[in-house]
């Protein structure tokens, strides 16, 4: 596949995507639910068929010849996976069933076993549920002290803050790459080096980056980073789990059962090495394979391309919702090249609730979400209770935004007509 | 836009009752009190009864809460038809009105205002948005021991 620079990305790569080609209500399906699940390309549904329908067998079990190409194939997914993110070495890579499971698994193995009364965890006020509950369910249990960093002006992290609460005492921060509601990159890179001056551990949640962004984990220098399959065109059911090999090594196993051990007896067992140390059980392999897909499909376009599209979409997107005095959005506004956010918007109008909102543009075809979006402590410290996201994708494209800024335009005259 | 369909669902007397409701504030005195709250989108809603000196008419509701049109609206038209009630009549109002919310009754003609509701049975995802207000007002007449602090409506 060549990507020409004379048609926008969106329009070379939709017909990929056989879901997008479907009306709702009547009305053109408009998307704009990606920050929730993105949509899988043909190439990774294909890869599902062709798995079951030709190939589906354990893995890593059987010496015949289905086991073998099932493991094959679900082993090759791992090395496109460290090679995506840059990763070390592929047994950095673990499988896990999504990106919360990928923090539990760090909270459990590692923070349960290694957090000691009174050290400390700093978290933001804008992580998501996923990287929040974990560990205070970590704090709870050892007595660790959650901190959280707060946000500037401008709703974005607040580094002089963070560096603040940096002492001898922190033993980990936990931090969102890109929020997922406030949309901002937070300087990830700079607070890892800060953190490891203290020698306190990092784990990024990189939901929102890793399907928009080159991201490159030795560089960032992470000691742990974790991403969802299903937002990056991958599907459900899959997620992963980066950490550096030496600290993966150390921590004790999460769950038990087969595939993760080397041997076991009646009273105790020894342990597989990294990563099937970590995967206990039959894995979702066809969701591996899937996100092998979507792996080779996203470096087909090149994550450079459709950042750098997804850019233009965000500069024009909040050019167009400046045009509606009613609405409020949150986080940062796009600086000129809009390297400064991610290609979503969540607002909130003086008039429409954001659940009557998300029914009305249902009715034109246009999925947003409504509601607090996994961060219902970061609603409360902007005041909302909840807010309405428009979130997109390298598909999207300016049509839409125009589709999805008339209909929205079109509700708070609707709610605003009965009082005039 | 499918304004039809819309309009249905937002009529107007349903929009006025979100913009000036007419029941928020607390009763005085509080002889009843109960919060209730949808986890998954935040809604919450936080009703108050005041019953007659006999305890078996319920003389005034007011609710506070934040919440979308269909559930404000749904508790201030609630508060409205529940004056004068008995407790089991007004139990009986709320299965009603999770029926009507299936589609499957209407309230009579006393109750009809509460018939504007019924445009949100052909929208299922909003169903627990109308139902919020009642099903706090189940577990604030049934005073369960072990209720939460939150009745959950999902
Ligand atoms: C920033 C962030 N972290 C974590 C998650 C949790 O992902 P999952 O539900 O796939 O575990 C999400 C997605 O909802 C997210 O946006």
């Amino acid at each position: 596949m060549t990507f020409t620079q004379a048609r926008t990305l969106a329009a070379q790569v939709r017909a990929d995507f056989p879901i997008l080609h479907q009306e709702i209500h009547g009305k053109p399906l408009v998307y704009l639910d990606n920050a929730a699940t993105s949509q899988k390309p043909r190439v990774v549904l294909d890869a599902l068929q062709e798995y079951y329908q030709s190939y589906n067998s354990n893995v890593h079990r059987g010496v015949h010849t289905l086991s073998a190409k099932a493991t094959d194939a679900y082993e090759a997914a791992r090395d496109k996976v460290a090679a995506f993110v840059n990763a070390a070495a592929r047994e950095e890579i673990i499988y896990t069933r999504n990106a919360s499971e990928a923090i539990n698994l760090v909270a459990y193995a590692w923070g349960m076993n290694t957090l000691q009364p009174g050290d400390e965890i700093i978290l933001t006020v804008m992580e998501h549920h996923s990287n929040l509950i974990p560990w205070q369910f970590v704090a709870q249990k050892t007595g660790a002290v959650l901190k959280f960093v707060e946000l500037t002006k401008t709703q974005e992290l607040d580094l002089d803050h963070f560096t603040s609460l940096l002492s001898d005492k922190t033993k980990l921060v936990a931090v969102v790459h890109v929020s997922n509601t406030l949309g901002c990159i937070n300087p990830v890179e700079e607070m890892i080096a800060l953190a490891h001056r203290y020698g306190a551990k990092v784990l990024v949640d990189a939901c929102q980056s890793v399907p928009h962004m080159p991201i490159d984990v030795q560089a960032m220098d992470c000691d742990w980073l974790i991403a969802s399959g299903h937002k990056m065109c991958a599907p459900t059911g899959i997620g992963f789990l980066y950490g550096k090999l030496n600290l993966l090594r150390a921590m004790p196993p999460f769950l038990g059962g087969g595939e993760m051990i080397a041997d076991v007896f009646l009273d105790h067992s020894t342990y597989a090495d990294v990563p099937h140390k970590f995967e206990a059980g039959t894995p979702a392999i066809a969701e591996a394979i899937g996100l092998g897909a979507a792996v080779d499909y996203l470096n087909g376009i090149g994550m450079d391309a459709i950042h750098a599209y997804e850019q233009e979409l965000t500069t024009y997107l909040f050019q167009q919702l400046a045009q509606l005095p009613e609405v409020q959005t949150y986080g940062p506004r796009p600086n000129s090249r809009a390297d400064n956010r991610a290609a979503l918007a969540s607002f909130t109008t003086g008039s429409v609730h954001p659940h009557d909102l998300s029914t009305i543009l249902d009715q034109a075809g246009i999925a947003i979400r409504a509601g607090h979006h996994c961060t219902q402590p970061l609603h409360r410290y902007l005041g909302a209770q909840s807010t309405a996201r428009a979130s997109l994708y390298f598909y999207n494209t300016r049509d839409e935004i125009d589709t999805f800024i008339a209909a929205l335009k079109e509700a708070i005259d609707f709610f605003g007509s009965i009082f005039g | 836009m499918s304004l039809d369909n819309l309009r249905d669902l937002y009529q107007q007397v349903i929009l006025e009752r979100y913009k000036k409701p007419r029941n928020r504030g607390k009763t005085d005195p509080v002889d009843r009190y109960q919060k209730g709250h949808n986890p998954s989108c935040g809604d919450t809603i936080e009703l108050t009864l005041k019953f007659n000196e006999a305890g078996d008419r319920i003389d005034d509701v007011k609710f506070e809460g934040e919440g979308c049109a269909i559930s404000m609206a749904s508790a201030d038209l609630m508060a409205e038809a529940l004056r004068g009630r008995s407790p089991a009549e007004a139990l009986e109002m709320v299965q009603k009105f999770q029926a009507m919310m299936r589609g499957e009754a209407e309230f009579p003609q006393e109750f009809r205002k509460l018939n504007v509701m019924q445009g949100v049975a052909q929208f299922p995802v909003r169903i627990k948005c109308a139902n919020l207000s009642w099903h706090t007002l189940k577990a604030a007449l049934e005073l369960a021991q072990d209720a939460p602090e939150f009745v959950s409506n999902e």
